[in-house]
């Protein structure tokens, strides 16, 4: 079931984005002259603050998850895999 | 749903939100930047770029033909038609982010409008071969005519 769920999920996705795409592509009025190095540049330096960030998140949980859950730390409990006489 | 872990798992379920949710972001930041920088401005000046082993020659509109060097006015737009004449290049005006591949039997265009006067490398960014290195050519950018 869930199968059937991802497959209709990934075709609708696929279905989708191409539609939307060719909705909001640019049309034939005139453009105004934009500057790509503002835009490109603009891009990269925000794309480039999100990657950081998520990696700080993401490093910081990981650094967090093994410093709370060693098995030295004081709250540590001993789960049901490894037997109760902690 | 049936819970095996005997834990609550909706931190997972926010992770997972999160991360779509950023996906999303992103590629809507990216695509509309694509859009934005795709569309060419209407009588945007067409010139025909041929990367060939190792140099690039330049066809203006009115057929003036330039190797290695080009000519462009500030606040015009131009059109570049890239074609290649043997194997893959890229042409690119790095300071004009302007990157775009060569391509035997293909024609790929990128636009760009120069703001300020002044002269830019112009280099190939695919290697082509024993001289790829030294493939390269300036762009001038001069004041309009008219």
């Amino acid at each position: 079931m869930n199968g059937i769920i991802v497959l209709f999920l990934a075709l609708a996705v696929l279905v989708i984005v191409p539609a939307v795409d060719l909705a909001f592509a640019a049309g034939d009025e005139p453009a105004e002259y934009v500057d790509r190095r503002v835009i490109i540049w603009n891009l990269f330096f925000r794309l480039m603050t999100v990657a950081f960030v998520v990696g700080a998140v993401v490093s910081g949980t990981i650094i967090w998850q093994v410093w709370r859950f060693r098995e030295s730390h004081p709250k540590a409990k001993p789960t049901p895999y490894e037997g109760t006489d902690w | 749903m049936v819970k095996l872990s005997g834990h609550s798992n909706w931190p997972e379920w926010i992770y997972v939100a999160v991360v779509i949710a950023l996906m999303c972001w992103v590629g809507a930041e990216a695509w509309n930047a694509e859009r934005l920088v795709e569309h060419v401005p209407e009588g945007a000046e067409i010139i025909i770029v041929t990367g060939q082993q190792w140099f690039w020659t330049f066809e203006h509109e009115d057929g003036t033909k330039e190797i290695g060097e080009l000519h462009v006015e500030v606040g015009k737009a131009y059109k570049f038609e890239i074609h290649s004449k043997d194997v893959n290049h890229s042409f690119n005006i790095h300071d004009y982010v302007v990157l775009m591949d060569a391509i035997p039997g293909r024609i790929n265009t990128v636009w760009f409008a120069p703001t300020d006067v002044g002269t830019h490398d112009i280099q190939c960014r695919e290697y082509c071969g024993l001289i790829h290195y030294n493939m390269r050519g300036t762009l001038y950018v001069e004041e309009p005519s008219t």
